[in-house]
């Protein structure tokens, strides 16, 4: 059953992560199918049981960064024309050549590699764990995010204010 | 239960983290009309003022560094879930990348008022990026060193667009950070494959966990050296390179040239050491193609620039490829021998861009080859300082870049990597060329038109001061200096002392 569910939710990911990204015309079609991704994951975390994690994600990513996003995007009012000539086309098809070769070695490759799932926990994925991981062992990685928050608030305002 | 920090391991970054957050008070407190000084101050007082508060934190990160180096002892802060440790290779590269941003710093103050920039939020990003440098080097563990390798990052795009009005400024700021965030994320994929594969994020359990015929872990060792490789600017990952550094403020092309790439090289190497100790032979292959690919695009291409500032970026990706040199021979010697590079690599690379720095005149960089044109009769003592820099830069015996071109040679050689050794070497007469074309320029050429002056900053002077004189002092004397001053100085001695406790 989870399995079947894995992989539907897996499905909806990739699509939504596929449709956001071949989107270009449609920059807020684009940001909503990201909102689909972000849902799966969410959903998919779940199914890891990791539930506390996956209700965070669908708040967090879905909710607040994406709707983030398409503010940024309405308030830019981007158009079609504005984009200048694609060029290059032997270096897209280099590129495309190369994404497309990693792709085929990851998926021939990885389903014999993949590890054994690990045994959880009583209380795993709910807040006490969580709260114990954050909090107690990666207690330094949590702090000094917010050195990092602080130094792209600083920079944005350095970029995008008109008068500093 | 509460776990036992240990506040210590990160004492130079979190100095230097609160020295940026006073740098913005302190601009909103003396800035505007209504300063807390009573009256209004002058924007070259505050740039001034700013740095020196800066300078103040950096300089006591460099103390707290240097006296950790002393003892010698490691620290950890969290010992029963470790993921920063300060020990000699960590005070090392923290008080080199201290100095540097010191060095840098003291580069800005004239140079941001000359082009009317000067905002106290460069000082603040500057210290943030610097921060986020040391973090890096003391990291552990892959979160530690993607948190620091973003908080290095994140300033320094903003950095190069801090030029707001040129357009140069701005296409380098989104170019850096859309390659930047690419790489970002090519690292973070390999760090979570490499997770994957051993179950751990410390490179200790990586180590043990890690077996290259899984596929997964080999994956995720390729994804992280790209991430590197993008950071390091390494050949193939390098186009970002020239443009950036180009289109980016000269003071800040000074600092991210010099630090980035001692934080970067740092963390490879304690990444490669620690968690890969017992490489796989494809590793040291991956690492002499790069190496050798660099070295020869950087030199080649940097031949036909007509731009200083992009010949420079052409260098440091060449430079790139003499420090990889010692990643391939990958014996203790090897690291020190690359540590002791890039020692010497601050100075010369901070001191070439000093100069172009000094050179800077009525809002504009005057960077162009041409523009060099007999600059020896109207700035000597410039002239004389950029041809010292460029000679060292060259490797040529009886500078710091020439002890250091010569240890990692030795290395590599007593290692048996004889092929790359010998296309370093030959890489290296190329790049004579191309670094003479300067003091060719000023010696030799008569200038063309009217000469641009402006009276050196004492932060410019200082810099290429010091610059001159470790420059010479690590070629001449790159231990125990017979002379009174300089006898502290025990380069070779310090750099393998950072090493051997990786062994």
């Amino acid at each position: 059953m989870s399995v079947t569910l894995f992989y539907v939710f897996a499905a909806i990911a990739v699509a939504g992560a596929l449709s956001m990204v071949l989107n270009v015309r449609n920059t807020v079609a684009g940001a909503l199918s990201l909102v689909g991704t972000m849902v799966a994951l969410g959903a998919i975390y779940v199914l890891l049981d990791a539930y506390l994690i996956g209700v965070l994600q669908i708040l967090i990513y879905a909710g607040a960064i994406v709707v983030l996003f398409l503010f940024v995007v309405m308030l830019l009012n981007l158009r079609e024309e504005r984009y200048p000539p694609a060029r290059g086309l032997i270096g897209k098809f280099v590129g495309v050549a190369a994404g497309a070769g990693v792709l085929a070695w990851f998926v021939t490759v990885l389903p014999g590699a993949l590890p054994e799932a690990a045994a959880v926990g009583e209380d795993f994925g709910g807040y006490r764990h969580v709260g114990l991981a954050l909090f107690r062992d990666y207690v330094l990685a949590f702090e000094v995010t917010s050195l990092l928050l602080l130094a792209a608030m600083v920079g944005a305002v350095i970029l995008a204010k008109r008068r500093i | 239960m509460s776990p036992e920090i240990h506040l210590g391991a990160v004492g130079p970054t979190l100095l230097v983290g609160v020295g940026a957050m006073l740098v913005l008070v302190a601009e909103v407190m003396l800035s505007g009309r209504e300063s807390f000084l009573g009256r209004r101050v002058t924007g070259a007082w505050l740039g001034s003022m700013l740095a020196v508060i800066s300078s103040f934190f950096l300089i006591l990160a460099l103390i707290v560094a240097w006296q950790t180096f002393v003892v010698g002892s490691a620290q950890v802060f969290n010992p029963s879930h470790p993921m920063v440790r300060l020990d000699r290779l960590a005070s090392f590269s923290i008080a080199l990348i201290a100095l540097g941003s010191l060095l840098s710093c003291w580069l800005s103050v004239g140079y941001l008022a000359e082009l009317r920039i000067n905002h106290g939020e460069y000082y603040a990003l500057l210290l943030l990026a610097t921060s986020g440098m040391m973090l890096l080097v003391s990291a552990t563990d892959l979160i530690m060193i993607f948190l620091g390798i973003e908080i290095m990052s994140i300033p320094i795009y903003v950095l190069a667009g801090f030029d707001r009005r040129k357009l140069r400024s701005n296409e380098s700021a989104l170019k850096y950070f859309l390659v930047g965030s690419f790489a970002s994320a090519l690292l973070l994929y390999g760090m979570a494959l490499l997770y994957g594969a051993t179950g751990h994020t410390d490179l200790a359990g990586i180590a043990t966990g890690f077996d290259v015929s899984n596929p997964l872990a080999a994956m995720g060792l390729g994804l992280v050296l790209v991430g590197f490789t993008f950071k390091i600017s390494s050949v193939p990952f390098h186009q970002w390179t020239p443009d950036v550094y180009e289109g980016a403020p000269t003071s800040v092309t000074a600092y991210m040239s010099v630090t980035v790439k001692v934080a970067a090289f740092a963390a490879l190497l304690r990444l490669l050491v620690e968690a890969f100790g017992d490489a796989p032979p494809a590793l040291g292959t991956i690492l002499t193609v790069l190496a050798a690919l660099t070295l020869v695009v950087g030199n080649f291409v940097a031949v036909v620039q007509d731009n200083v500032k992009r010949m420079l970026a052409y260098s440091s990706i060449a430079h790139a490829g003499y420090l990889l040199i010692g990643f391939v021979a990958a014996t203790p010697e090897a690291y020190s021998a690359v540590l002791f590079y890039l020692l010497a690599y601050v100075f010369m690379n901070l001191g070439a861009f000093g100069v172009i720095v000094a050179l800077a005149h009525r809002g504009q960089d005057t960077d162009r080859i041409d523009d060099f044109a007999g600059l020896a009769s109207s700035r000597p003592g410039l002239a004389a300082l950029m041809t010292l820099f460029m000679v060292a830069l060259a490797g040529i015996p009886g500078t710091g870049g020439f002890v250091a071109k010569f240890l990692v040679f030795k290395a590599a050689v007593n290692e048996g990597v004889i092929g790359l050794t010998i296309l370093g070497v030959l890489t290296s007469v190329v790049s004579v060329y191309y670094y003479l074309r300067l003091p060719v320029a000023m010696y030799m050429r008569e200038p063309g038109g009217e000469v641009p002056r402006r009276e050196i900053a004492s932060g410019e002077g200082i810099v290429l001061a010091v610059c001159a004189v470790v420059v010479l002092v690590l070629g001449l004397f790159p231990n125990n200096a017979p002379i009174f001053l300089f006898s502290w100085i025990r380069a070779l001695d310090w750099t393998r002392d950072s090493v051997a406790m990786l062994f």
